[in-house]
């Protein structure tokens, strides 16, 4: 038999190194393929089986995976560029100035975190209403359902506490008219803006809590959730397979 | 066969996103600054001095980062042979060596001067970029405006900025702009706008009327912006400024009849001329030329405006009615007043007010007079009964070099840069709506370059240099002269041309130390009769006609108080015997050669650029005449006087020499007895 | 046929097994049971690489899109300057563009805020678990509700001059009343409308309107938060 990609493969596979690291063995059985997903850190969320008609692409468009894996091209870039930024005034600037001028591929490390974070919100909103309209928020998921609104709220921070970081004017007044329309709740509206701000108005104070809010607390915070979104999945009886429910009584033609 | 496929499409993909995240780094290599470097390397491929330049240049970006001033400037990535002077006859950019400048560039950097966007690698951004909020370079013209964020102090090298800074002062921009320097010092205006609280003793509403209407067409160096007025406004407001002036009563004083005949004419344009009215005042002569100073007005059309007897009353003693006029006291006796008024009465210019016909003011054109006059502000340069002077008339200037685009309302079809906006602004302040404050003033293209220059200094940057980097300017004095000498200086107005201890002109030699340097006798008779010592200048001091009494007084005064500290003017006189005299002679005509710029001998001597020296053992001390040649600039800082390093012997037998020259004063002396 | 018995009843044999169900079929229903059609596959490897691949061509999007389209960068923050309009991101810009209808209260706090709890509480909402269609039941009753909410909204939207919010309302309530029609021989689409419920219509009705909320916001808003066209400069 010729040597095949395939044949490189499989040795590769049988070789004593991998199996050190993936326990589950060559095998194409379904006992290996089971151990693949679940002696898997990473995959063991996920049961073993699926049903095929939820990996249609009409059944969810794949937008929740789409959602996660915007989350993880923004975690990569994110951790690339916090090598370059300090959270304060006027260096944040500067440091985009030298992301755009002098950095190695700083300005695609830009681009394509600010790209992914608008995908992200998008994907995000269009997961929600897909998941709706196929009935999915239906018990038993209704606490998943739940806990992708808290998603989505968390999302929209993300994006928004790191829309500040530049300190560009865009930055700077689009952070303004958001912490302005927080002001107008009533009773507490002015503290929470404070809180949120570490003052009055957006300034230093401002920034370095956007910047711990957008590279620590809100990525755990998402993190910790998105684990048990997943999760929850699984125990709520897999993904909804859609079929929109036939209403009793409806008119057969 | 789902396996199979997705595998599949999943290594092809995979193979595609490596290869696009491959294009990423590659990008750096179609960057403008490493095309620039390639393009360097081949300039200099086939040069002489090749392995030299390729030896020194050094590849990547280049960055002079100076945190102290906020520069962080990578220009020299693109521009990477700034030092290197041996490519001075190339003459592509971004390839040129950086002409000498007075400064390192690695202590400064560049944006210091040029502005524009250092950190920037590209070339549209760092020089062009049209951000709002970033700074473009600044044309070259006006580039002597970085200068003035360090330096207060006037250096020679930036004439732009300089006499961009005079004008701002000098055309009174300062009386309703304010405008303070990056060192805290603000601008104050050196013209002086007359008080107007009486003008109707000065002159008439018709000359009013027309000056204001066109204040050029009365002096073509008048000062006094255009307010571009309707006929109706010129008319009120000269209706109010006539009817506000109060009578003073030393302007009151009868004329005695103006001689007019052609002799008394004559006689009065020869007191003009005496007097030296000239230094400060200018007239036209037949040419059409102005003759004269630009301390004060020009007196062309003087006899159009002033009214004889005001003008009788100003020339006996100006501070009667102005006591902050420069116009010094001269003590003209009734018979001297006359003629010089009678001179100045008969310049007169009947086209100036031909077309000017005014009927009786009416209440109601006062009252709008007044209106207008509170309005545009003339109170703000002129003191006006009945008005206060208002306060930040028009915007600070402070900070007009940094001002934002974003705050700018740039006219359509007009270059949308800072230097283009100040420059219109200046030059045609209305075109910006008729309903601005801001006159038309009268000033040449170069002049308005120099404004544009001088206000693009006032910038934010400059606020927050550090303080070792400025230059300050030098602190204006109030000095005060005590007792009834300084009365009499200040009578006579000694201030105007002269300086004492940092205080006044420049018109004429600063006096701080001139104790030490003059002898009792001469400067007696100086007083007395002023003549110039320097045979090619033309200002000289005017003869004031101080009595015996006051001329003693001041000189007293000046030999006691105005001594310098570093010697004593009376230490001991080296005994002149003829030997040393000679030896004097020899060093000064050979040795040291200073006949190229002193006379000695008026019969052979033609230096005309220092004073001349053939009475100089009359006039100035030992000590002085020992120290001055030891180090003139130490006694007078900016002298040409070269400091020729002379031995102690040398100036001793100089001085020796020197001193004997007392010639001239011994025939005056003879012919008095 | 009366001789007919109203059901069929059978016992499953193996009692041992599985405990004693008793299946009654009802007339004029079918006695087929709905079958488990669900097949089901390995997650390793198709559910797996089925990720993988959405996940390589989002990735590749997103770079294609970062190599060539730079992402904005103005000028240095200036508290002084304020530009206009000042613009939040996009996804608040709905927001935004309700506060300039509503009082701040109102159109930056309530609303959101409601907005909000009705998606948590969805789930919990117990009318309607089997998603029947809105007009198959009750017809003439829920037609006037239907009539009266509507009404008041319109008026309210009207009042307070909310034009980007009125036309997705009245653009819905015509489908709705559209459904609502009695006619034998519907469409197909006519059919998929008759089956949607009264969710389906709210959920649409919010999309709409924030998605024109939105894109007046991000597209149409000037100086002042004036209306302008986008494609005249």
């Amino acid at each position: 038999m010729p040597p095949t990609i395939e044949g490189y493969w499989n040795d590769l596979r049988s070789t004593k190194v991998w199996r050190s690291v993936f326990r589950s063995g060559t095998g194409t059985s379904t006992l290996h393929r089971a151990l693949a997903v679940q002696q898997n850190v990473f995959l063991h969320l996920a049961s073993v089986k699926m049903r095929r008609r939820s990996l249609a692409f009409s059944a969810t468009w794949y937008l929740g995976t789409m959602s996660l894996a915007t989350f993880l091209i923004l975690t990569a870039t994110g951790i690339l560029l916090m090598l370059y930024y300090h959270p304060s005034v006027p260096q944040a600037y500067a440091d985009m100035k030298d992301l755009q001028f002098v950095v190695s591929a700083g300005v695609f490390l830009r681009n394509l975190h600010r790209w992914s974070a608008h995908a992200m919100v998008f994907l995000v909103f269009a997961h929600m209403f897909k998941v709706f309209y196929r009935g999915a928020y239906r018990p038993p998921r209704e606490f998943n359902w739940v806990i992708g609104v808290i998603l989505l709220i968390l999302t929209l921070f993300l994006s928004y506490t790191g829309y500040l970081l530049p300190w560009d004017q865009l930055a700077f007044w689009a952070i303004t008219v958001g912490a302005n329309i927080m002001s107008a709740v009533p009773v507490m509206g002015r503290k929470v803006r404070f809180l949120m701000l570490g003052g009055n108005t957006v300034n230093a104070n401002a920034l370095l809590r956007f910047y711990v809010l957008h590279c620590v607390i809100l990525p755990l915070v998402a993190g910790l959730l998105i684990a048990i979104h997943f999760w929850r999945i699984r125990k709520d009886g897999g993904l909804h397979t859609g079929q929109v429910e036939t209403p009793a009584g409806a008119p057969n033609e | 066969m789902l396996f199979g496929d997705s595998a599949r499409a999943f290594g092809t993909l995979g193979v595609v996103l490596l290869l696009l995240l491959a294009i990423v780094p590659a990008r750096d290599f179609f960057s403008e600054w490493y095309r620039y470097q390639k393009g360097y390397l081949r300039l200099i491929r086939g040069r002489d001095d090749a392995i030299t330049l390729q030896r020194r240049f050094e590849g990547g970006i280049h960055q002079t980062w100076i945190p102290e001033l906020g520069v962080v400037d990578r220009c020299g990535s693109c521009h990477v042979a700034l030092k290197e002077a041996s490519l001075r006859n190339v003459g592509i950019q971004p390839f040129r060596p950086h002409p000498p400048i007075p400064h390192s560039l690695d202590e400064m950097g560049c944006v210091m001067c040029h502005r524009g966007q250092g950190a920037a690698t590209t070339v549209e951004e760092a020089h062009r970029s049209a951000k709002e909020s970033e700074d473009p370079m600044v044309p070259a013209r006006y580039l002597e405006s970085s200068c003035g964020q360090c330096h207060m102090d006037k250096p020679t090298g930036i004439p732009r900025l300089n006499a961009g800074r005079t004008l701002l002062t000098r055309y009174g921009c300062v009386h309703c702009h304010s405008i303070v320097l990056p060192d805290g010092v603000k601008l104050a205006p050196t013209d002086d706008p007359p008080s107007l609280q009486h003008v109707a003793d000065k002159t008439t509403r018709e000359w009013i009327f027309a000056w204001i209407k066109n204040p050029q067409a009365y002096s073509g160096t008048a000062t006094m912006p255009n307010f571009q007025l309707k006929d109706e406004d010129a008319r009120d407001i000269s209706a109010f400024l006539i009817a506000q002036s109060t009578m003073l009563a030393s302007s009151a004083a009868p004329a005695s009849a103006a001689a007019s005949d052609a002799a008394a004419l004559q006689a009065g344009a020869s007191m003009y001329g005496e007097s030296f009215c000239a230094s400060c005042h200018a007239i036209q002569n037949a040419a059409g030329l102005l003759v004269g100073g630009n301390v004060g007005p020009e007196l062309t059309r003087i006899g159009t405006k002033a009214k004889p007897d005001w003008l009788r009353a100003w020339i006996g003693n100006p501070k009667g009615y102005d006591p902050e006029t420069l116009m010094p006291h001269y003590r003209f006796d009734d018979k001297q007043l006359t003629l010089i008024a009678g001179f100045l009465e008969n310049k007169t210019d009947s086209d100036f007010m031909a077309n000017v016909k005014l009927d009786q003011a009416t209440p109601r054109q006062v009252a709008h007079g007044k209106l207008l006059v509170t309005e545009m502000g003339c109170a703000v340069c002129h003191e006006i009964n009945g008005i206060h002077r208002p306060d930040n008339f028009a915007p600070d200037l402070t900070a007009v070099g940094s001002r934002p685009l974003a705050k700018i309302v740039f006219l359509p079809e007009m270059p949308r840069t800072l230097a283009a906006y100040v420059e219109a602004k200046i030059k045609e302040p209305r075109s910006f709506g008729s309903a601005l404050k801001m006159p038309q003033f009268n000033l040449a293209t170069g002049q308005v370059d120099n404004l544009v220059t001088a206000l693009l200094a006032q910038t934010d940057r400059a606020r927050t240099l550090p303080a070792r980097l400025r230059v300050a300017g030098h602190a204006s004095s109030n000095y005060e002269p005590a007792g009834a000498a300084g009365r009499l200086m200040r009578d006579l107005n000694c201030f105007s041309c002269h300086s004492i201890n940092g205080r006044g002109g420049d018109m004429a030699p600063d006096l701080t130390w001139e104790g030490s340097a003059v002898q009792r006798d001469w400067l007696l008779k100086f007083f007395k009769n002023p003549n110039t010592l320097r045979p090619t200048l033309i200002r000289r001091m005017p003869k004031f006609n101080v009595t015996d009494q006051e001329a003693g007084m001041l000189t007293d005064y000046i030999l006691a108080v105005y001594q310098t500290p570093a010697f004593d003017r009376d230490s001991p006189q080296p005994a002149s015997d003829a030997s040393q005299i000679e030896k004097g002679r020899q060093l000064f005509y050979s040795k040291y050669a200073c006949q190229a710029c002193h006379i000695v001998d008026p019969q052979k001597d033609k230096g005309y650029i220092g004073p001349t020296l053939t009475e100089v053992g009359s006039r100035l001390t030992a000590a002085w005449i020992f120290q001055w040649l030891k180090g003139p600039q130490t006694l007078r800082p900016g002298t040409l006087e070269p400091d020729q390093q002379i031995s102690d012997s040398d100036a001793t037998s100089l001085t020796t020499f020197l001193m004997a020259q007392k010639g001239h004063a011994k025939t005056q002396e003879a012919k008095h007895k | 046929m009366s001789d007919q018995k109203p059901f069929q009843a059978a016992i499953e044999s193996d009692s041992r097994k599985a405990p004693v169900r008793i299946a009654f079929v009802t007339r004029r229903t079918s006695p087929q049971v709905k079958a488990e059609s669900d097949q089901y596959v390995m997650t390793w490897p198709e559910g797996i690489f089925r990720v993988l691949v959405v996940c390589e061509v989002l990735a590749i999007i997103l770079v294609t899109m970062s190599l060539f389209w730079d992402a904005p960068l103005e000028g240095l923050a200036d508290p002084m300057q304020t530009p206009n309009p000042a613009k939040a991101p996009w996804y608040f810009l709905g927001l935004q563009e309700l506060l300039h209808y509503f009082p701040p209260v109102v159109g930056g706090v309530l609303i959101p805020t409601l907005v909000v709890l009705a998606l948590v509480i969805i789930p919990y909402f117990n009318v309607n678990v089997e998603a029947e269609g809105l007009w198959l039941r009750n017809r003439g009753k829920r037609l006037r509700i239907f009539a009266a909410v509507v009404l008041a909204l319109i008026v309210f939207l009207i009042v307070f001059e909310v034009w980007a919010v009125l036309a997705p309302t009245v653009l819905i309530a015509a489908a709705m009343l559209f459904a609502a029609r009695e006619a034998n021989n519907a469409g197909r689409f006519r059919r998929w409308l008759i089956l949607r419920p009264l969710s389906f219509w709210i959920m649409t009705w919010f999309l709409a309107s924030a998605s024109l909320l939105t894109g007046i916001g991000t597209f149409f808003r000037g100086p002042g938060w004036s209306w302008v066209w986008p494609w005249k400069e």
